[in-house]
């Protein structure tokens, strides 16, 4: 089998639970927290490091920002034959009563992309695997983290539904807040959708901010809980060993 | 006081806080007969409610009828009364072809085919399974050594575009979701699924298939079937076991 065009890795060479960061410095988090790592390949925006925690072999690929690139990244990772896919990432909260350092556990996303649409009708659900939903709560509780479990809202253009839109961002977004979404991301949906077409097992973790209404404010310990995000991937990724 | 629910004729009280929901109206019956004592509490239309004990905890079963548009009917009255988990237990048409018949499914999401989800929600919101109901009946089935399958189902409401009592080319109509390894044809899941969420509640379902569209002339006995139907009431119940000591 030749090397997957764009992740550029061959079978074999990514460990079977890979996190994929859409951003490529959360990529130098996951090292870090590593006991070992080292990197694989890079090509475009896909960066992979595999490495060992606690005796237990992880990969990480960023993926870059949005459906298009994820979609490419997850549909290579099944290809060479990986078996969960954890999205962590960051994401804009909607719901008042979420906190910077909170952790967002998606049980499944809305599909307000367009990429995924192009795969398959949008009646299709975009869902988490259970038993990767499952890991990210075992890992948030041993880990002492506050999470939060729900649906999350991937659509594709971030300056319509972010802190820095112009205008009055509520109305916009009321009939999700409505229905109890939690958050707003741009990559979910494509995770969930790529991966369970082909019956492979994919979960997100996303990091909570202040909710981007009016009044809202960046996370003054933004660092540490990235930190925390990957942490709780990693941790994942063992319970998903045992 | 509150009055009677226009439709089910229930009063707060009438309920238990998880409500089975077959579609077919005398499989009500069959799975109040897998209760510990049980009584008819009110009947109308295809809404025939039961509200008994299992194991200590009160429980109860409505039918739905057919389809996406009568359940939601069910779901929202049967909340108002009280209930917390609607759990559909049902039948449906295999659409794989290595499960085996009969099989049981637990269903994790499901395919919004159908009308009624459309004219709640936006299409891009998924109907997603409740994980304690999800994980209590993979948990209850391997406790009682019953052989189940998680997965989505494809909800619709034109059952004659569907099954294969229909005369269209349903492989052709089914192709996108066999691809994508939906496991079954159904009408419910995705009513139960989203409304539910959608109003805080846990919403699940299990469904049973006597064989899968592809091989119309082959499938399981009708005995084989009622046991199937059987098995999956008894996971069921050990759910809404496990769901009451979750929350009490």
């Amino acid at each position: 089998m030749e090397k997957q065009h764009h992740i550029n890795l061959l079978s074999g060479e990514a460990a079977p639970t890979v996190l994929i960061p859409s951003d490529l410095g959360h990529v130098i988090n996951f090292v870090e927290l590593m006991d070992v790592a080292e990197k694989v390949t890079q090509k475009r925006e896909y960066i992979t490091y595999t490495g060992e925690k606690d005796g237990v072999k992880i990969s990480c690929t960023s993926t870059g920002l949005g459906c298009s690139p994820t979609a490419i990244g997850v549909e290579e990772l099944v290809r060479i034959g990986t078996e969960n896919i954890i999205r962590i990432g960051t994401c804009r909260a909607i719901q008042p009563y979420l906190e910077p350092g909170d952790m967002i556990i998606a049980t499944g996303a809305v599909r307000g992309d367009r990429a995924i649409e192009e795969l398959i009708p949008i009646d299709y659900p975009a869902v988490a695997d259970f038993r990767i939903v499952r890991a990210l709560i075992n890992a948030c509780e041993k880990l002492g983290f506050k999470y939060h479990l729900g649906i999350v809202r991937t659509h594709d253009a971030y300056y319509l539904e972010s802190p820095q839109t112009p205008g009055d961002l509520k109305p916009r977004l009321q009939k999700w807040i409505d229905l109890n979404v939690l958050a707003i991301d741009n990559e979910s949906s494509a995770v969930f959708v790529v991966a369970g077409m082909q019956g492979v097992k994919a979960g997100a973790i996303l990091l909570s901010g202040y909710p981007i209404f009016e009044g809202y404010s960046e996370d003054p310990d933004l660092e540490l809980h990235v930190n925390n995000l990957v942490l709780a991937g990693i941790e994942a990724a063992k319970i998903l060993h045992e | 006081m509150m009055e009677k629910q226009h439709h089910l004729q229930l009063l707060p009280g009438d309920v238990g806080e998880t409500v089975f929901l077959p579609g077919d109206v005398s499989r009500a019956k069959i799975i109040a007969d897998h209760f510990d004592s049980a009584e008819l509490v009110a009947q109308n239309r295809h809404y025939n409610t039961f509200t008994g004990i299992y194991q200590g905890v009160k429980v109860s079963v409505t039918s739905t009828g057919i389809g996406g548009a009568a359940a939601a009917i069910a779901i929202e009255e049967l909340i108002n009364v009280g209930a917390k988990n609607l759990i559909r237990i049902g039948t449906g048409g295999a659409i794989q072809t290595w499960l085996p018949s009969p099989c049981i499914l637990v269903i994790t999401a499901a395919v919004r085919g159908d009308g009624t989800t459309r004219e709640y929600f936006p299409i891009e919101y998924p109907a997603v399974a409740d994980l304690d109901i999800v994980e209590g009946m993979m948990a209850s089935a391997e406790e009682l050594n019953i052989e189940v399958h998680p997965g989505l189902e494809w909800s619709h409401d034109t059952f004659y575009a569907g099954s294969t009592l229909s005369k269209l080319d349903i492989l052709t109509i089914e192709k996108p979701w066999i691809d994508a390894g939906v496991l079954i044809a159904s009408q419910e899941a995705s009513t139960v699924l989203a409304l539910s969420m959608a109003r805080k509640c846990r919403g699940g379902t299990i469904l049973c298939s006597s064989g899968c569209h592809q091989y119309p002339d082959e499938g399981a006995s009708e005995d084989e079937m009622a046991q199937a139907v059987s098995n999956a009431i008894k996971i069921s119940l050990e759910t809404a076991v496990k769901l009451h000591n979750l929350d009490h």
